[in-house]
């Protein structure tokens, strides 16, 4: 198999000097990927939460402004 | 009578052989309806490029071809056409079903792993780093990201990688289904998954653009341009205010780039260059990575029912792939073949949906390692 991408003259299998830089690519790649999600992640639950509190809050002070309301409900 | 026959004397084998190729990509978009939008312009446009004497390839300064021309300017020397594209894939894209379940984030994640695999194999193979970082980028599953990435990285296979890359987008119906099964049991493949269709706020649809272009450009600068135009394109969707372009962008706008860039694109396709061993080299690590990307999502969603008491159905993990929504549908038609009562669209698009971002930044993420 080797010996049969030799014959190709562009190709240089098996060069560990090209192959060793790719190892930096999966461990880096893979963590840059996982901390960029998290930090996503973590934004998205974070923005969620304070939007339905601010709304929760506003809520509550509409029904506190006007308590006859919540009577004739 | 000699001027009649110059197109037959500098006809060399490759070029009719291109034509066949052509011809196969546009029975592809025809009859099989295979990406037509694109497999249709780069076919007619591998044919165009491969007539003998063909001046639409002329790259003579002064009656420069029209497709040099548009390679040039569109995608040479600013990718401005695969970014563009990606305004309109924004807009195309609903974030609710991500936003409702962002863990489903994580399977986008996971099934980038084809591509680092794919480029550890295709340097094994003897391709230098350029080439094979280019090369795994087609487990992207995402054409604007492979175009850019090839480009940026002056890949010496960026036609036989965009034609292997959008091919494989549209073989995802029959290449994933097999590698879910091999990978999980008729147990897992049966757990169903409630979807409880939360109502998320507008505000939260808004913001989320913005806070996953502040993100990825804080950690990923290289991928800020595409996952820029892709969180813009979202944000014209979601802002509510700018319906007549959101939709000119999704539909028109869209088109136009997409007739372009197929065409454009087959300015690579030339014979003397794309007829090489390589290319079918490239054809079998593309798969690889479509594979291995599909194995990537599946194994993430079986870890992550080891930690969490609502179980995902592995499948999902297929559907972390960016081919968007194709693999989405992929794991629907699985899960109701398994059990007819078992939808897992709504958490397949989610996951599809995160696998778009995903791959944007990983994309960025390689052009950042590399230089």
């Amino acid at each position: 198999m080797w010996n049969m991408l030799l014959a190709f003259k562009n190709l240089d299998p098996m060069n560990w000097e090209v192959i060793k830089p790719t190892l930096k690519f999966l461990w880096q790649g893979l963590l840059a990927i996982f901390v960029v999600i998290a930090l996503i992640i973590i934004a998205v639950k974070l923005t969620s939460f304070v939007i339905a509190k601010c709304e929760e809050y506003k809520k509550k002070k509409a029904e506190n402004q006007n308590p006859d309301n919540d009577v004739s409900n | 009578m000699d001027f009649l026959l110059q197109g037959f004397k500098a006809l060399t084998w490759q070029q009719p052989v291109m034509w066949l190729i052509g011809g196969l990509l546009i029975f592809l978009a025809i009859k099989k309806d295979m990406e037509p939008a694109l497999l249709l312009p780069m076919g007619f446009g591998a044919i165009l490029v491969n007539l003998p004497l063909s001046p639409v390839i002329s790259e003579d300064p002064e009656h420069l071809g029209i497709l040099a021309s548009l390679f040039k300017v569109g995608i040479s020397a600013s990718e401005a056409m695969p970014l563009l594209l990606f305004i309109g894939i924004g807009c195309m894209i609903d974030f609710g079903p991500l936003l409702t379940n962002p863990k489903l984030f994580l399977l986008g994640g996971a099934a980038q792993l084809g591509i680092f695999i794919t480029i550890i194999l295709a340097a094994m193979l003897g391709f230098p780093l350029n080439d094979a970082a280019s090369i795994g980028i087609i487990g992207a599953a995402d054409g604007p990201t492979a175009i850019l990435v090839a480009q940026q990285v002056a890949s010496n296979y960026l036609g036989p990688i965009m034609v292997v890359a959008y091919s494989y987008m549209a073989l995802v119906p029959i290449v994933q289904p097999a590698v879910v099964k091999m990978c999980t049991t008729k147990k897992e493949r049966l757990i169903k998954m409630k979807y409880s269709a939360k109502q998320v706020s507008r505000l939260t649809r808004i913001l989320f653009p913005i806070i996953v272009s502040v993100i990825s450009g804080l950690i990923a600068p290289d991928s800020l341009s595409l996952v820029g135009m892709l969180m813009f394109g979202n944000l014209l969707r979601e802002c509510g205010v700018l319906g007549s372009l959101s939709e000119t962008a999704q539909t028109t706008f869209s088109n136009i780039i997409t007739l372009l860039l197929g065409i454009t694109i087959a300015f690579q396709m030339q014979g003397s260059d794309f007829l090489a061993i390589e290319t079918l080299l490239i054809m079998a690590l593309g798969l690889f990575a479509f594979v291995f990307d599909t194995i990537g999502g599946v194994m993430c969603a079986k870890f992550m029912n080891l930690f969490s008491k609502e179980k995902i159905n592995p499948m999902l993990g297929a559907a972390g792939i960016s081919a968007f929504p194709m693999a989405a549908r992929v794991v629907e038609k699985m899960g109701v073949k398994e059990d007819t009562s078992n939808h897992l669209l709504m958490h397949a698009v989610g996951a599809n949906v995160s696998g778009q971002i995903a791959s944007a930044i990983v994309g960025g993420l390689i052009l950042g390692i590399l230089f």
